[in-house]
């Protein structure tokens, strides 16, 4: 019998034992989940200047903690009320909320820009050097994020601007993630969370002229 | 500051410039692992089975689409359980939040994982699948297998660059005969309220979903243990 947690190591090792060439190549490489990242740079007259497309390379343990409410629940199990380890051990959401109503959880994603360049690991949980929101040195306007669904994709999409007078160069991308917890409690409350759900560079750096526009989207496309 | 038509072009054709160069190094970010290990009535293995997991369903989506999605365009996602009762799910209202049941010193109407499931059968298309084509019951009778409680991770297990958890679950066959396993997915609880403290919706979902690449045989005497691996890597 499997004692909770208690994982036999004859059992593990096989279960974290790379795959073998001959399993089954090709379902084996078949995604799940395919991500990508694409910008279009327009100059001040609207004219294209530059565009990228590239595979997103790097989702945190953050994003992967999120993925888990589908999978494994928000509780610990049925008869529990405190929320599961993956939840308040990595996400550090409360294990329980106490309130007179029910309490809830969602979330949100926005897209995040940086001149800056880091080393990627799970843990990750900011840009090196984030870009800003605004019209002063080195720093962009951002537009509001929007999100699209078609089929088994979803699209993250930001518009950024450039009045700061000079050439912003963006070197690296984050997916912004925000878990909101709502409750009533005589009043409705919602305390948020916020996470960087990936990580990616650009080979080169993005330059966005004085005057110009870009976006930027992150497309996560599931399997199905 | 030209924010006009051209941007627009960019945002409703979803753009994809041709000239662009795809990374050669890529590898993909996330992995799920299906394993199973089959032991005699002494505990001894005497088989192991490990595929590509694929395949999360339609329900799963719907539950990962962020809430500008909803908050924007006012839209819906339907789920469907797997008694086939639909919900529109939207985790915005105009004033309040709804969303997935977090837990509460006062709810009782728990988000959790109840089963991973097993079957018989197989659904040709997983994505739409809303419970397995032939589920196994719970029971010592013919056909069936004994669940055991599910193990959820308490956390996430962090090796160099990569992240996983897994989660598992113990089957045994006291049902005299063998039992096939065809198919297997993971079923939870799924309990979506508004502030109000009214209950929405609470049903059995099915949110992943897998046909194995070869039959499991569960020999009479014989216990299983299903394991799912989740893990993203750089």
């Amino acid at each position: 019998m499997l004692i909770q947690n208690e994982i036999p190591k004859e059992d593990l090792d096989y279960i974290l034992e790379p795959f073998k060439e001959e399993d089954n190549k090709e379902k084996n490489n078949k995604q799940i989940i395919s991500e990508k990242i694409i910008a279009i740079i327009r100059d001040a007259k609207g004219n294209i200047i530059d565009k990228r497309e590239q595979k997103m390379r790097s989702l945190t343990q953050y994003f992967l903690a999120l993925m888990s409410i589908p999978i494994i629940g928000t509780y610990s199990n049925a008869s529990s009320t405190t929320a599961t380890g993956v939840l308040s051990n990595v996400l550090g959401l409360p294990s329980q909320v106490s309130s007179a109503g029910n309490a809830l959880i969602n979330f949100d994603t926005s897209i995040q820009l940086g001149s800056g360049i880091q080393s990627f690991t799970p843990t990750l949980n900011s840009l090196s050097a984030p870009i800003t929101n605004g019209t002063g040195t080195g720093q962009l306007i951002y537009y509001t994020s929007s999100v699209s669904y078609t089929n088994n994709s979803i699209s993250i999409l930001i518009i950024v601007s450039n009045s700061s007078g000079n050439t912003i160069n963006v070197s690296e991308i984050g997916l912004i993630g925000t878990i909101y917890i709502g409750y009533w409690s005589g009043a409705y409350y919602t305390n948020n969370y916020s996470y960087l759900f990936s990580y990616d560079t650009f080979s080169t750096p993005i330059s966005i002229p004085n005057g110009g526009v870009a976006t930027f989207q992150i497309i996560i496309t599931f399997s199905g | 500051m030209m924010i006009g038509s051209k941007v627009d072009y960019d945002i409703s054709n979803l753009y994809i410039p041709k000239d662009s160069k795809e990374d050669i190094d890529y590898q993909k970010s996330f992995n799920a692992t299906l394993t199973i290990i089959v032991r005699d009535k002494d505990g001894k293995v005497i088989r192991r089975h490990k595929q590509k997991s694929h395949s999360p369903t339609a329900n799963f989506i719907g539950l990962m689409l962020p809430a500008t999605w909803y908050n924007t365009t006012g839209k819906t996602f339907t789920l469907t359980s797997t008694s086939n009762s639909t919900y529109n799910y939207a985790p915005y209202g105009p004033n309040i939040m709804y969303g997935i049941n977090y837990p509460n010193s006062n709810s009782n109407q728990q988000t959790y994982l109840i089963n991973i499931m097993v079957g018989s059968g197989s659904n040709s298309n997983p994505y739409s699948a809303i419970n397995l084509a032939s589920p196994i019951s719970n029971g010592s009778g013919t056909g069936q297998l004994l669940y055991m409680t599910p193990n959820i991770p308490t956390g996430i297990t962090i090796n160099d660059n990569q992240a996983y958890f897994i989660t598992s679950q113990s089957f045994i066959n006291q049902s005299g005969g063998t039992v096939n396993i065809t198919e297997v997915g993971i079923v939870i609880n799924l309990g979506i309220h508004d502030s109000a403290n009214y209950q929405d919706f609470t049903a059995s979902v099915l949110t992943w979903y897998d046909v194995l690449s070869s039959p499991i045989s569960v020999g009479s005497g014989q216990s299983i243990v299903i394991y799912y691996t989740f893990s993203v890597n750089a």
